[in-house]
Order: structure tokens, then sequence, then C-alpha cells
């Protein structure tokens, strides 16, 4: 039974660190140019740039490649050399997710790549411990990787299912990952960036446009300008025989943008 | 409080943008804004004040309990003919001659408040001599070079202790033949660099009631009419932004100069509908709160002219009031 358990620890070990690569590799941390906040409070200049630091792609790169390298060898080997390398990776992984909590309680571990982007809490530092504690019981488990696999027994199984369960319930990236599946994250339409030339192609392909085209009278609009996620655009037309205005509302969202419009008679005074 | 300015421009797009979305819903009941009037002195008594406002005299009665600001408490000396002041209304006030013009109707108005030659710098720090500091107010304002007196300085470095080039300043201070002279800081300033601000995420949802501090910038018979300098206005087309201004540390919608939006004054509970007439990049820099009534979230998300400061209830040489701010955007219904 205890060298099942053993046994358990080095697939479980080795699925965590494979996990930890791909996730590192595959999901990119968000914006990394923007500037946090702790309890509120604008992180000054020189936190900031450590911050920048520990987001650098090429230290997230050479960390996967680490943790890949080691998942790898527990599935190969079973050398002593690896497991205390395991161990003491993640007995220093559990001081940096301990002392992050502590020093920057706004920043996520970045365990999982740009998964881990939230702040870390007390799940990340006790899941920590407890692959600590995994990696010092894997130190004595007398088969490899693959070997366990080649001849899953039972308990092994169901160790590993009991396991991975509870390692499911301390990470906070899954919910991370099934938001972030569910919808793509875009700016909202208050307070995104559209250009001009934007709003113009939009208008152009409507067919509000195709509707008032011929009766607007003149290329150069009215008046241009935006409230939330319109953007307004008056054009002097003609129509029936009489002067009005025509202003069309196009939104300013990232995708299905669509396009409203309205007929309205020019006040003489308030025709600006 | 005047009503809200009605600029041509204004108007139409109101007008336009009603006939596609319908009329806006109007405010959420609250108490209504005081009036607040700004002009220049022509005369001054015990009893009576008479102003050059809006082109035409508009006179106020005088009483004991009228306050008067000129670089802290003044006197009846302070209302020299030619000085800038905001005067400030008793509510629903009654005791004296008005002559319509800003206060739009004939009527008794006594003084409550009265500041003399109130002027506020508010910007990034440029460079720092012995007495002074020159101040980049932004785009539209220009800058500025304040002088500290030596009695003001403590005040002022005890809520800007980085008085250094690169950093926020924020001082009220009172006009004086050698250019603005600081009385005493505006707000606390923030901790971090001009350039150094922490913008939300670009991915933040919008709310639709903005919390945070309300101040106010320019002067007393300044240039600008009564509105607001809001934080966000969009730069394309003829909105009125400004290219390079920081996005604030709230997510804000956008809007542009004409605007509308809905200013309550959280410690006093008034509120008004005010047009937004400038972009207001300054307050976009800073991140800062008031503590007028508790601590307002973190955030400059409005500045106010000095004429509609007051007449929220706000003190204008307190500084700020803690604030909502609702923006009037189109209400997407069923097309």
């Amino acid at each position: 039974m205890v060298t099942a358990f053993q046994n358990s620890q080095v697939l479980l070990l080795a699925a965590v660190l494979l996990a930890a690569c791909a996730a590192k590799l595959t999901v990119r941390e968000p914006a990394a140019e923007a500037p946090d906040h702790v309890h509120g409070v604008p992180v000054p200049a020189g936190l900031a740039r450590l911050t920048a630091v520990r987001r650098n792609r090429g230290m997230t790169v050479g960390l996967a490649a680490g943790e890949g390298l080691l998942g790898l060898a527990l599935l190969v080997t079973s050398h002593l050399s690896v497991r205390l390398a395991t161990t003491v990776a993640f007995a220093a992984a559990t001081w940096v997710v301990g002392e992050l909590r502590v020093r920057r309680p706004d920043a996520g571990c970045g365990c999982f790549g740009g998964l881990s982007g939230k702040k870390v809490g007390r799940r990340s530092v006790l899941r920590a411990v407890l692959f600590t504690g995994a990696a010092v019981a894997s130190l004595g488990a007398p088969l490899a990787g693959l070997d366990v696999l080649r001849d899953v027994q039972s308990q092994v199984g169901l160790v590993l299912a009991v396991e991975l369960a509870l390692f499911a319930a301390l990470s906070p990236e899954l919910a991370e990952l099934v938001e972030r599946r569910r919808a793509p994250a875009e700016p909202p339409c208050e307070r995104r960036r559209s250009p001009l030339a934007e709003t113009y192609a939009t208008l152009h392909e409507s067919a509000e446009w195709a509707a008032y085209e011929n009766a607007v009278a003149s290329a150069v609009p009215l008046d241009v300008w935006r409230e939330g996620c319109r953007r307004f655009v008056v054009f002097a037309a003609r129509v029936d025989d009489r002067d009005v205005e025509i202003v069309f509302a196009v939104s300013t969202a990232g995708q299905d943008r669509d396009v409203r419009a309205a007929v309205v008679t020019p006040e003489p005074a308030a025709a600006v | 409080m005047p009503s809200p300015l009605r600029d041509a421009r204004s108007d139409a797009r109101r007008r336009r943008r009603a006939a596609v979305f319908g009329a806006p819903p109007g405010l959420p009941a609250a108490e209504p804004p005081l009036r607040a009037v700004g002009g220049i002195v022509l005369d001054a008594s015990p009893h009576l004040l008479a102003l050059a406002a809006g082109g035409t005299e508009v006179r106020f009665a005088m009483s004991g309990d009228t306050g008067i600001w000129h670089g802290g408490r003044g006197g009846l000396a302070a209302l020299r003919p030619g000085r800038p002041v905001i005067v400030r209304l008793k509510e629903g006030g009654a005791g004296a001659e008005g002559t319509g013009g800003p206060l739009g109707g004939r009527g008794v108005f006594v003084a409550d408040r009265v500041w003399v030659d109130i002027r506020r710098v508010a910007g990034t720090i440029l460079a720092c001599g012995r007495d002074t500091v020159e101040v980049d107010m932004g785009a539209h304002r220009g800058r500025a070079r304040v002088v500290i007196p030596p009695h003001a300085l403590q005040r002022v470095l005890v809520r800007h202790p980085r008085l250094e080039p690169g950093y926020l300043i924020d001082v009220i201070c009172v006009g004086s033949p050698d250019g603005p002279r600081a009385v005493r800081p505006g707000t606390s300033q923030p901790g971090y660099r001009a350039d150094d601000l922490a913008a939300p995420e670009a991915t933040a949802p919008v709310p639709g009631v903005l919390r945070g501090t309300a101040t106010w910038f320019g002067e007393a018979g300044g240039e600008t009419p009564d509105g607001a300098a809001y934080p966000a206005v969009d730069s394309e087309g003829a909105a009125g932004g400004c290219a390079d201004a920081p996005s604030g540390c709230v997510p804000f919608p956008y809007l542009s100069v004409g605007s509308l939006i809905s200013v309550r004054n959280e410690c006093g509970g008034r509120a008004a509908a005010v047009p937004v007439v400038e972009c207001g990049c300054t307050a976009a820099r800073f991140c800062d709160r008031c503590v007028e009534c508790g601590a307002s979230p973190r955030g400059r998300i409005v500045e106010l002219t000095p004429v509609a400061f007051a007449g929220l209830g706000g003190e204008l040489d307190a500084g700020c009031f803690n604030a909502s701010v609702r923006p009037d955007l189109p209400v997407e219904g069923p097309w």
C-alpha cells in the first residue's frame, strides 16, 4: 500500500510538471506592460520593473523547459537525483508562492503561465505545500513513472484520482481556463478605442448607409462625436426636396457593429 | 447655480442623439444645486456686493454670516473692485436685489460664501526653484509658475512630500501680482510619478455610476464655460479630446465635449447635470481620493468649473468632494 502510494506520487508530480510546462508555453500572461495596484495603490516604478522581469518571456520559457525536463525525467527514470531535484523545485516554489502572497498580494504566481494571473491565495500556497509533501513521499518510490503506467494497480489509480481531484479543488487556474473558453477578452464597447476609419468602414457597409446614400448632400460630415458605445456621424442631406440632417449612430464594439439612422429637421439656430 | 450651459453645439448634439435613441431619462431624485455666480467685483459694502457677471451687473446682500475667503479667512477689505470672485448664495435666499442676468430672473439673493481670486494649480511638476514650482497643467491649460511662500511650504510638504520634477502637485492658490501663490494643498500627492499611472485592465467593465473624487479647475472669471472636465473625452472627429490623454484609473466610458453627466456630491447629496466642456487629461493622471466625508474610492472622476463645484455644495478652498458621476449614455433599445 505504501509503495503504491509512493508510485502514484511520481505520476502525479510528472503530470503536474508537464501540465505547468505546457501552460507556461501556450498561455501567455496578459498585458505585461499594464501597471498594477497593491491594495488599490499604484505600484511604484521600481516594483513594477521587478514584476516586468518576473513576467519576462525568456524567464517563463526557461522555467517551462526545466519543468518539462523534470517531468519527463520522472517518467523515464527512478534515479534519486531526479526525485531530489523535484523535491527541491517544489520546496522552492512553496517559498516563492508564500513570499508572493505576503509581499505582492496583487500579483499572480504564474505557476501555470497566464492562467495563474490572479492574486496568490491560501489555496495556491496549500497546493504548493502538498506538492512538496508528495515530492518528499516520492523519494522512496521504487518505480519510474512509465513503469507505473505499464501496470496500473487499482490502488494507484484510486490514490491518483483522489489527488487529482484535490489538485483541481485547490487550483484557481481551472476557473480562469473555463472563463477564457467562455468569452474572449475584449474591451467593453464604451471604452474601446475605435478609430474614425473603422467607423466609416462600418457605416459604408451598412444597410442604413445604402438607404440614405443618395440623399446625402455632402461627403463631409456636419459633426462627428462619441458617447459610450456609439459614434455619431451627421450628414447634410436632401429628402423630398427638404433640407434635412441624417444622423448615423455607429457602434464602437469590437465585433458585430451595427448602425442606426434617423432623419432630423435642422434647426437654423442649432445647426452647427 | 445657473442651469447647465447649453451652447449651440451641445444642444444640437442632444437633439440629434434623441432622434436616434429617444430622450434621455431625467436625474434621479436628489437635492438641487445651490446657486453660484462668478464675476468681477464692482463695488462692495458691509451690506451689498455688486458684481459684473455674464455681461450684466448683479447685486447680492451681504450679512454678518457671509464668509469671505482670500487666501484664508478674509474681510470686506478683500473685496476690492476688479478682483474675480465666486459667490455661493444662501439656500432659498431672500433679502437683496437681483437684476436677472446669470441668476435667471429678478429676485433677492444673499451671499453665503465668497471666494476672492481663488485659483488652483494641478498637474505635473516640471521644475522646482527655491520658492517656486513650475507646473504643466495639461494640453488645454498650459503651464503655471506657483509661488510657495515659506508659511505655506510646510503645509504643502505635509501632503506633497515629493516636490520633484515628474511628480504630481495640486495646490489651492490665491492670485497675486507674481502669479498664483500657494495657500494650501488641494489634495494629497499621489505616490507615483505622473507617467507611472496604474490604469485599469483594458477589459474592465464600465460601471453605470462612477465613484471617486470631484475637484475643480480654473479660476473665477475664466474663459471656460460652466461645466466639467471629463477624463475620457474621445479624441476622434470633433469630440474634443486629446490624443495622448492617459486612460485614468477608473474604467471611464468615452464621451465628447457637450455630453451631459450627472454629478452628485456624496457628502451633501446635491446633484446636477453638467455638460462636458473640456478634456480632463490632467484629472486622468490623478489616482487620488477625497476624504471630505469618509474616504472616496480612488480616482479623480471629474473636474468642475468653480461655479459648478460651489453650486454642488463643494468648498473651493477644501478642494474636493466625494462624488458619483453618471454619464448620460445612449440607451440601446430595440431597433
